[in-house]
């Protein structure tokens, strides 16, 4: 397991993780219709942010806000602080990139903080938020590194609206996940960082949250269409309840995408699990679909929600959950105490 | 302890496997048509692939026919640098200025990781399916070693690169611990 | 009509990517779906795609490309009727 240290989000609903949570709980959404951001295109319904952003500052200004409330009592995240950044890796989370590129802008961002460290962009489509936090995990577990800095971040354009509009996979309107007359789903901007550690800090300071299990497992049954039987995403909750019971698990976040298929598919797993009765958490109505962001930022907001609703020294467990293109799923549990 | 029990290596103009080269009449994208019509034959999904996805499909079909342990494979990790570059930039041309048609078969190729589904499609393994982009092939082995364990103790994993039609690069191995 | 399914024969086969097959080995009349040609949801949709391109028709709905879709003898008479360009 690893200890989460610090975390943000910047959408357009806000910069910092606490902005991002006040303006969910607050009923607020990013979602506007847009007719003229990109030539040809259809008009469609996103979360954008209104000035366009470049992506490798974006990240960069994201991290550094992780960096600044981190709370650990072992660890010093300064640009200054030579030690602490040569025991990190960077961790990417994207499937677009920074104009079709991947590995560049991550090694831009590493540099930027002066990691000396191969950065690794993790590319298993939708899934890719929960994949790259699993493989910080792994890492940290196996002694590699001690810090882990995972960053996921999509900015939306012609290329990846026109795709989506050609697979007739956007609703015109702000999406209603698991609904039944939901009609497909949004587009969104994000980037949001997670820093994980494999020091569990002194017992002053407790971690934001402790990643405790995660897995990833394919369909193998269509590479965009999800397994009716939810077959991929089954055996991930069933890995990651592994040690747990379903009444330990206090919140869902699945991926509700809003598409048919996947809310479809998303239920079945969850039902084959046992974990119908526990509360979902679905956040593509505020966000629209982040992509390689959704992941990390998804799981910040599960991760908040069940912190600030629980009672004091109370142990809870969440799952986030998420399926993609490929036939790819993966699903992470989380411990947290208030 | 790991090891590779066995290995592909596919350039444009030539395969080896375990060392041993395997005898080609044509080069690029019609040598990976080639490979396909000696290897496999019965699978006409192969001809919508993309570059990259023929190319590790082939890669995987023939490595898991000679291999005595293909059945136990728990996981597909593939890396490489350029992700989905070249069938990126034959979707653009789909949607060029005045001639505006996406396609939606090429837009779906647009993501490196759909080469690690169509393995798993084809060999119905279940198992964990991961793409990384990274600098250089020696990075993805800490990756390997950190990914096995006790769950995933077969896995085939390597390096699946296309940055055009005709050039490209697979090393594909079944490691072991 | 049946110049115009002899040349969406063809724009199938080419948008689809159908290696060894000619226009002779495609039944007009045979289910596009399922049994016959083996088509799947992304080639449904690559072929709202290709009467957009060749023939100017918009399909909004994909459900409704499920009547249109049904054979090729279907889809040419839903070209002709309907055909912008």
């Amino acid at each position: 397991m690893v200890y989460c240290i610090g975390h943000s989000i910047l959408s357009p609903l806000g910069i910092g993780s606490q902005a991002n949570y006040d303006a969910v709980q607050a009923g607020r959404s990013g979602l506007k219709i847009y007719s003229d951001r990109f030539a040809d295109v259809e008009p469609f319904c996103a979360s954008l942010f209104d000035t366009p952003q470049e992506f490798v500052p974006l990240c960069i200004r994201s991290v550094e806000e992780a960096m600044e409330n981190v709370q650990s009592d072992n660890v010093q995240c300064t640009k200054d602080n030579g030690q602490w950044i040569k025991d990190t890796v960077f961790v990417l989370s994207t499937t677009k990139g920074d104009h079709l590129e991947l590995l560049r802008p991550a090694q831009a961002i590493a540099a930027h903080f002066g990691n000396p460290n191969p950065p690794i962009v993790v590319s298993n489509a939708c899934t890719s938020g929960v994949c790259a936090q699993i493989t910080a995990m792994r890492l940290l577990e196996a002694g590699l590194y001690k810090h882990a800095v995972v960053v996921g971040c999509d900015l939306q354009t012609r290329f990846i609206v026109s795709g989506f509009q050609s697979f007739k996979a956007l609703s015109p309107e702000p999406c209603t996940p698991f609904q039944p007359d939901r009609k497909g789903l949004n587009l969104g901007e994000a980037a949001a960082t997670i820093i994980y550690s494999s020091q569990p800090s002194a017992v002053r300071v407790q971690p934001y949250w402790t990643l405790e299990a995660g897995s990833i497992h394919n369909d193998a049954n269509h590479i965009s269409a999800p397994s009716r039987t939810g077959e991929g995403a089954y055996r991930c909750l069933m890995d990651v309840l592994e040690g747990c019971t379903p009444e330990q698990i206090r919140l869902i976040g699945v991926h509700g995408t809003a598409t048919q298929y996947n809310d479809a598919m998303e239920q079945v797993a969850i039902e084959r699990a046992g974990l119908q009765d526990v509360p979902k958490s679905m956040l593509k109505p505020y966000f629209g679909h982040t992509m390689g962001a959704a992941g990390v930022l998804e799981t910040i907001l599960c991760a908040m929600q069940i912190k600030e609703s629980g009672v004091k020294s109370q142990e809870s467990r969440l799952i986030k959950m998420l399926s993609g293109f490929g036939g790819v799923n993966a699903a992470i549990r989380l411990k947290t105490e208030c | 302890m790991l090891k590779t029990e066995s290995y592909i290596e596919i350039t444009p103009r030539s395969v080896m496997l375990n060392g041993q080269a395997i005898t080609v009449q044509e080069t690029g994208d019609k040598m990976l048509v080639e490979l396909y019509r000696r290897y496999a034959g019965d699978y006409p999904k192969f001809f919508k692939m993309d570059t990259l996805s023929r190319l590790g499909w082939i890669a995987a079909e023939i490595l898991l026919k000679q291999s005595a342990i293909s059945n136990q494979i728990s996981a597909i990790i593939l890396a490489n640098r350029s992700a989905s570059i070249k069938n990126d930039t034959d979707y653009l041309a789909t949607i060029s200025d005045g001639n505006y048609y996406p396609s939606p078969a090429l837009f779906v190729y647009t993501l490196p990781n759909i080469v690690t589904g169509e393995i798993a499609i084809r060999h119905q393994i279940q198992g964990e399916t991961s793409f990384y982009i990274l600098d250089h092939p020696e990075q993805l082995e800490p990756i390997i070693l950190s990914t096995l364990n006790s769950k995933l103790s077969t896995i085939l994993a390597g390096w699946c690169e296309c940055s055009a039609k005709d050039e490209f690069y697979a090393k594909i191995q079944i490691w072991n611990n | 009509m049946e110049q115009l399914i002899e040349q969406l024969k063809s724009q199938i086969i080419e948008a689809l990517n159908f290696e060894d097959m000619t226009p002779a080995d495609i039944d007009t009349d045979a289910p596009l779906f399922g049994e016959g040609l083996g088509l799947d949801s992304i080639d449904a949709l690559e072929l709202i795609m290709l009467m957009d391109r060749e023939y100017g028709i918009k399909l909004a709905d994909p459900k409704a490309g499920k009547a249109i879709f049904q054979s090729v003898r279907t889809m040419a008479e839903y070209i002709q009727a309907n055909r912008t360009k």
